[in-house]
């Protein structure tokens, strides 16, 4: 539980920077930093579901 | 249409300012947008930026230094992760000074978490320092 909360930090963090960064109006750099957060996470647990049917023992 | 908004910003001097303006967004992240009244701005990206490095210190990751100890081509491979370190501004030669951080500690579980949060911190602190250029040059509003 606690590499996910880590890990959910990290995608916040990153996700404020990414949309501050990014181009347009206020709305725009917001939904933009929700969408990258929304990635980070879904993707991470793709990856971590894909990882745990790997055998690597 | 934006390839002559690009020959526009090519044509345009940066002024004087932006660099400073750059400089110190480096040096003190989110300082560059609240020099510039960019409040919000500046505490979010400033905030984001300095909290992943304490975090990253927290969890027990190191930041990387030219040689380390490490030898020849060991010591060259360092200098990527030594970039991104360097992003974070001052706060990575106040600990350099200190010797704070640069300690490794694999036996921590969390030790890998901590190098990507500060690897992660400096190079977010040259895209909020990109940004901070950009505005102080009128090429972002």
């Amino acid at each position: 539980m606690r590499h996910v909360l880590w890990m959910a930090v990290f995608a916040a963090l990153t996700a404020i920077v990414f949309g501050i960064a990014a181009k347009g109006d206020e709305r725009q750099r917001f939904m933009y930093g929700l969408k990258v957060f929304a990635e980070f996470i879904v993707i991470a647990f793709l990856l971590g579901w894909i990882l745990y049917f790997i055998p690597f023992r | 249409m934006v390839a002559n908004r690009i020959e526009k910003d090519r044509d345009t001097p940066t002024p004087a300012r932006a660099w400073l303006v750059g400089l110190i967004a480096w040096a003190a992240p989110g300082a560059g947008h609240l020099m510039q009244g960019r409040w919000l701005r500046g505490a979010l990206a400033g905030g984001a930026v300095w909290l992943m490095f304490f975090v990253g210190l927290w969890l027990g990751g190191h930041m990387y230094a030219l040689g380390g100890g490490q030898q020849s081509f060991g010591a060259v491979l360092q200098l990527l992760p030594m970039i991104a370190n360097v992003g974070i501004g001052l706060p990575y030669f106040v600990c350099w000074i200190a010797n704070v951080g640069f300690a490794e500690h694999a036996q921590l579980v969390t030790y890998e978490y901590g190098n990507t949060f500060l690897l992660v911190a400096g190079l977010l602190n040259y895209l909020v320092m990109l940004d901070a250029f950009d505005i102080a040059a009128g090429r972002k509003r």
